[in-house]
């Protein structure tokens, strides 16, 4: 029988496609405010918020760029955090074109069609590209939370989560809190001994399908091997979750700092809880990069509107209960982002400082209002990057969307020179 | 062959960039990074095409050139945006050319579902997985279908269920159930919901006249007289008994929560004669010793808005029959004879609907069969529901037909249907009905026995995964790590079903299992073996694996004989299971989706209720479907003088005297708008908002799948014409505004006039020969003196083409576009039924489709004839 080590080295030799390992010499430069409170480590969170918002009552007035503007209705329950977010304007994914799809090509900026003969093509989001850099010292590479089945109706698009890793494949997500919490602070009551033949038991079976893969690539043309290659990487990539797993085999979960969640109504209260979940996965160092699909469909219910959610992003069309609707979306989405930053802040790291001091949160979505994909909503918040905080930044008319995800990337201290469609890290977003 | 077309852009357009774009996108200055003077003018890669994307978008959002730079001629700018969009167009198609390549195809989610049914019987649960159907492709297509490390260990998961299953069933083998429910007995919840109204109302009465008996004493005059000041009406003023002297509480009248008492009292005292005036009056219906009427009321369940039936936790998995017994009212009309089925809840989509036909005296049984799954033990998925059509499928539809009931008699409309009882019962499996994957096992997968011998496990594990494998062999090896994973599962303590259960959910997550191989050691393309050619038939016409028979008809090779594989074409379509290419190829090919994108307003369209958009999906099924039976011709997909239909869509169509569930066919009196695709309540629905029509979806959608003449995508980023926002205008004068700018017109003059031609169809396909429109303010409320209504006028012309007067007019143009409907058929066959992209390259292929399928007058069976039989057919 093969040796899982022997497997390994033969599988990192097999593709082309393994991840590049980040190099110091690609250049990378520091931000120096990010240096100086580098003490603790970063965290990223991006939401999601699927189909757009209200324009003309979310974003601030481009008139007045900079720190003086006028908080817009939309945002208002944030006025209280005013001095740590920005809203950026102007950013867009230039290559992709796709209405009804929120958070598809959100993080990655990927055309869809790069790839001749394929009608669907996608990379690696910006959070993966965070937690292949920071979730080598986590139990949890990174946490994807979902609003699961309601993905579709919540405009999304096709994905299993935010996340799509290396080879632009979807990442499955936790489809509630109550299974989020339990992935994250239970499982520890097996006996060790029982772990250890549980994780052998998941190298057996990898080790059963991979002798089936063998023998089916035996024949194969090109063409199909390098299909067949999908298999291989998920092989791959379990296994490496595995041997993580066995590192960490050892080492007790973190005691939860808040209690098991109820199951909730869908919505709002879910939202919360996510929420809730999300603070204590980082308060925990249980992973550092954490995304969230966020239901549409659910909140609206919760909301007790009647109106259908992608109706509501047509609101153009009448006005009436449809921007009504959409409009107490947007104060909702804002009542809980402020409620998560309130969170944040009040969650003390071991030096003192406060959890928000050392993330940066991304929030927003790749469709605007009905089906635009220009001007992506988009707002930064935290310190954790040394990015500019309390500002309505004006940005030129269709601006790398990943200019934004590289600045935020290199802030924090992952080491990359570029993302998706970038061109070049923000300046305007320098503090 | 012809050459393929080239995605070139004419020359002449060199000028335009020349004088309106290259001062600030040439070799001096890039502004924005962005030039166009080294642009090629032949779209061979996609970076080239790319760029003309983002050029054919500035250009038509207006952005470019800037609003201070001198604007190109209108119709240079209009001709230039029109040939690079179709430019484009054949761009895209060209670089999505696979050269007849056909990728290595993972089973998508539903031929995993159908092929895990006919290994293991079961009906797997597969919605956790991707569900490889995305918007404007197929789900066939190797290329698109992937896989990753999560989906990986979903399958095994969904693995475990099945074969959990498929256990159960085994076991459950033979097993008869059998639960009468009387419905009569349903009746006392009513009546004790009346009689406790009734009692609060009577105490409720009793405090009410406590409080004004004691606000009548002269002495407390002052007090109420303030009271009555400061209150808006009587129940407010009850609500401040404590400050009249001597008024009783309304504890001392059994008002006793944690909340408002006096509230409580006052809302019994207000509710009794309307909300009670409902079961009153159904409590006094005859009958009600002997059966239950189905309810239009507000509490689910509660008072009998539907009557739910119950599995009792030892009733197995299997194949059921629900027959309901029961009768119409005097007061059922024909569309109002109706029953909705499906899982209690409400918001969650029927699963059928019934037609009732007997009456209170003489009722008539319904029989509906159910497959129940192991995880329908679930206590959401526990209980069914029978309840009068379109009464529930939505809460606003509960409130707007109570509404409609009370303004009718002032209490609520009176029952239509009697249920006399609902009787449920397990249908036993045939003895020999055992699905093959169990029988290749061989050994029992319970613990009711001794484990089998090393020996005997072996040798089942290597039947079982040559049968999941389709008769691909596993290596010996493979087989050892089987053996080592059950022995290493029972060696750490578990039993042999969970052993066993979870060392076959590993051969189902095995690529033999999960990937359709076809083995072909160089590029070259090599002939199909006669297995590999039974594969794809019976995947591309049941999207399931082959059966015994045709499995048998590959492996001796007498399936590559033409006259022999046209005889197994035709015996899989007549199966039962061609519906399961019927299906994912009519939803695919026509982009049904659309249908479930909006939410259809019960009040603008009561009768487009669940039931009936179900059943207008199943029209476009079952018409392809009866075309395949009878070898009919896919004209009449343009014009018929015949719908199928089943009752309830008959009634919607106004055609009377069918009856039954079935859907048949039913021939249409002369001149009736049905008949075709262009008549269909489901392509009409799909072409409006769920509230307006919309005469540019209709009118692409009859382009892109009708007439094979599709426009190119909507330009992204359009501004939306907000200077309409306010005004009355009809439909034509709103949609007519797009024509405006040249670059718009370029589309919209081949669009608009087919979507006007079917204005007559409202947004759910009934037909109409007037329509109005109210315009709104920034909030939404309607402007005063700003509606209109207007008599819809169908007439136009075909872009450089007929002219129509009327729909019938349009649809007799529509009727002569047999050849065009035939190519595009025939392209998207290709594309589904070999599993890539339908190509340049594969032109000669539809070609010899359309050429063959026309000497039998586009008989539908001709053109999977002419496909199968085609040499890419049988080609790796």
């Amino acid at each position: 029988m093969n040796l899982p080590s022997s497997r390994r080295q033969f599988l990192r030799s097999s593709t082309a496609l393994i991840a590049l390992p980040f190099l110091e010499s690609l250049g990378f430069r520091r931000f120096a405010s990010a240096a100086a409170v580098a003490a603790r480590p970063k965290r990223l969170v991006f939401l999601g918020l699927g189909w757009g918002l209200t324009t003309e009552t979310w974003f601030p007035d481009a008139q007045q760029p900079g720190a003086d503007y006028v908080i817009p209705k939309g945002l208002e329950p944030l006025a209280r955090h005013k001095a740590d977010f920005s809203v950026l304007q102007g950013l867009t994914n230039r290559l992709v074109n796709a209405g009804h799809q929120g958070s598809t090509f959100w993080l990655t900026g990927a055309n869809q069609l790069a790839v001749p003969g394929k009608s669907f093509h996608n990379t690696i989001s910006a959070d993966q590209v965070a937690a292949a850099h920071f979730g080598r010292d986590t139990r949890f590479t990174s946490l994807q939370l979902d609003c699961g089945t309601y993905a579709g109706n919540s405009g999304h698009g096709p994905g299993l989560s935010l996340a799509w890793d290396a080879s632009g494949k979807p990442v499955a997500g936790h489809k509630n809190p109550v299974e989020a919490f339990h992935r994250l602070f239970s499982g520890d009551d097996l006996p060790l001994e029982k772990r250890k033949a549980l994780l052998k038991r998941r190298q057996s079976v990898l080790d059963t399908v991979l002798e089936d893969a063998h023998d089916m690539r035996r024949g194969l043309g090109k063409d199909d091997n390098a299909k067949l290659e999908e298999y291989f990487e998920g092989i791959r990539d379990i296994e490496t979750r595995l041997s993580k797993d066995e590192r960490w085999l050892e080492v007790d979960r973190p005691k939860a700092p808040i209690s098991e969640p109820k199951p909730v109504l869908a919505g709002y209260k879910e939202i919360e809880l996510m929420y809730d979940i999300l603070v204590a996965a980082l308060r925990t160092d249980s992973t550092r990069v954490v995304g969230y699909r966020q239901p549409v469909d659910t909140l609206l219910t919760s909301l007790d509107i009647k109106v259908a959610p992608h109706d509501m992003s047509h609101y153009h069309s009448t006005m009436g209960e449809k921007l009504d609707a959409s409009q107490r979306r947007d104060i909702a989405n804002s009542e809980l982002l402020a409620g998560l930053i309130d969170k944040l802040k009040a969650a003390r790291e071991p030096d003192g400082s406060s959890l928000f001091d050392h993330t940066t949160l991304a929030f927003g979505t790749n469709t605007r209002t009905e089906h635009n994909g220009d001007n992506c909503p988009t707002l930064l918040a935290g310190h954790g990057a040394g990015l500019k905080m309390g500002h309505n930044l004006v940005l030129p008319k269709d601006t790398p969307l990943c200019n934004a995800w590289l600045t935020m990337l290199q802030g924090s201290g992952v080491p990359v020179e570029r993302h998706g469609d970038s061109t070049g890290p923000l300046k305007e977003l320098l503090a | 062959m012809a050459e393929p077309p080239q995605a070139v852009l004419a020359p002449r357009h060199r000028a335009l960039l020349e004088a309106h774009c290259q001062n600030c996108h040439g070799a001096e200055k890039q502004k924005g990074k962005f030039r166009v003077d080294d642009l090629s003018f032949s779209l061979t890669d996609p970076l080239t095409a790319e760029r003309w994307q983002k050029v054919l978008d500035a250009l038509n959002s207006g952005e470019m050139p800037p609003e201070d730079e001198k604007q190109p001629p209108a119709q240079e700018k209009a001709d230039l945006l029109d040939d690079l969009a179709h430019t484009l167009v054949t761009a895209r198609k060209s670089l999505s050319d696979q050269h007849g390549m056909i990728t290595l195809r993972r089973l998508n989610q539903r031929e995993l579902k159908n092929t895990l049914r006919a290994l293991l019987g079961v009906d797997a649960d597969v919605s956790d997985l991707p569900s490889d159907a995305e918007a404007n492709r197929f789900d066939t297509i190797g290329a698109n279908l992937f896989m990753s490390s999560n989906q990986l260990e979903q399958y095994e998961e969904v693995a475990k269920e099945a074969l959990n299953e498929a256990a159960f069933l085994n076991a459950a083998r033979g097993t008869q159930k059998q639960l009468r429910i009387e419905s009569e007995t349903t009746i006392k919840v009513i009546s004790d919901h009346y009689n406790e109204g009734k009692d609060a109302y009577e105490r409720a009465k009793a405090w009410v006249q406590g409080v004004e008996e004691a606000a009548a004493k002269p002495e407390n005059a002052e007090t109420v007289a303030e009271l009555r000041k400061n209150s808006k009406n009587d129940a407010m003023f009850r609500r401040s008994w404590e400050k009249i002297p001597g008024a009783p509480s309304p504890e001392s009248f059994g008002f006793k929560t944690t909340e408002n008492n006096a509230d409580k009292a006052n809302s019994a005292y207000k509710s009794w004669p309307t909300q009670y005036a409902y079961a009153k009056r159904y409590l006094e219906l005859p009958a009600l010793d002997t059966g239950a009427y189905l309810a239009i009321t507000d509490v689910d369940g509660g008072r009998n808005g539907s009557l739910f039936i119950r599995f009792p936790g030892d009733f197995p998995p299997g194949d059921y029959i629900i027959r309901v017994r029961a009768g119409l009212t005097p007061h059922a009309t024909p569309e109002r004879s109706f029953i909705d089925f499906g899982f209690k809840g409400r918001g969650r989509p029927i699963t059928s609907v019934h037609e009732v036909r007997g009456t209170v005296e003489a009722p008539e049984m319904i029989e509906i069969p159910f497959h129940r799954s192991w995880r329908h033990r679930d206590q959401n998925q526990n209980a069914l529901y029978i309840r009068e059509r379109g009464t529930a499928d939505n809460y606003e539809q509960l409130k707007f037909k109570m509404g409609q009931g009370q303004k009718q008699n002032g209490v609520g409309f009176e029952p239509a249907i009697w249920v006399d009882w609902i009787d449920v019962e397990r249908v036993p499996e045939k003895e020999d009905a055992v699905p093959p994957g169990i029988r290749a096992l061989g050994i029992p997968m319970d613990d009711k026995k001794a484990p089998p011998k090393p020996d005997e496990l072996r040798a089942a594990l290597q039947r079982f995964a040559v049968e999941a494998f389709r008769g691909v062999p596993p290596t010996e090896r493979y087989v050892d790590h089987l053996m080592a994973l059950y022995t290493e599962s029972r060696a750490g303590g578990a039993k042999h079903s969970v052993a066993l259960r979870d060392t076959l959910a590993v051969v189902l997550a095995s690529p033999k299992f999960l990937y359709r191989a076809e083995p072909a050691p160089s590029e070259t393309r090599r002939p199909l073996h006669g297995p590999e050619l039974a594969m794809r038939l019976s995947y591309f016409l049941w999207g399931a694996p082959p059966d015994a028979a045709l499995v048998e008809k590959g492996r001796s090779g007498e399936l590559l004989k033409p006259e022999v594989l046209k005889a197994e074409t035709d015996r899989l379509l007549d199966d039962p299971r061609s519906m399961e290419f019927v299906r994912p190829f009519a939803r695919q090919w026509l982009n049904m989706d659309r249908l479930d994108f909006f939410q259809f307003n019960p009040a603008l369209f009561p009768r487009f209720d669940y039931a009936i958009k179900h059943s207008a999906k199943q029209e476009v099924f079952e018409s392809l479907a009866l075309l395949l039976k009878e070898n009919g011709s896919v004209r009449n997909l343009l014009k018929a003088d015949y719908v199928v239909v089943n009752s309830a869509l008959a009634n919607f169509y106004g055609l009377e005297g069918v009856h039954g569930d079935a859907f048949r066919k039913v021939p249409v009196p002369d001149g009736s708008p049905r008949g075709g695709f262009l008549g269909m309540s489901a392509v009409l629905a799909m072409g409006s908002n769920g509230e307006h029509t919309s005469p540019v979806e209709r009118g692409a959608w009859v382009l892109r799948k009708v007439l094979n003449d599709p426009p190119p995508p909507a330009p992204a980023n359009v501004p939306a014409l907000t200077r309409l926002a306010g005004k009355a205008l009809t439909t034509k004068e709103r949609v007519q505004a797009h024509q405006e700018s040249p670059q718009c017109a370029s589309c919209h003059r081949k669009i608009d006039p087919i979507g006007f031609g079917l204005e007559n169809f409202d947004a759910v396909g009934l037909w109409r020969t007037e329509d109005n429109y109210q315009a709104m303010d920034d909030q939404g409320k309607p402007i005063p003196n700003a509606k209109k209504t207007w008599t819809i006028d169908p007439s136009g012309a075909f872009h450089r083409g007929p002219t129509f007067q009327n729909f019938t007019e349009l649809r007799e143009v529509v009727a002569t576009r047999g050849d065009a409907f035939a190519r595009g058929l025939a392209s998207a066959l290709v594309e589904y039924g070999l599993g890539r992209p339908c190509g340049f390259s594969d032109e000669t292929l539809v070609d010899s489709l359309v050429a063959k399928a026309s000497q039998r007058d586009f008989a539908l069976r001709e053109f999977l004839h002419a496909l199968i039989q085609s040499e890419p057919f049988h080609r790796k």
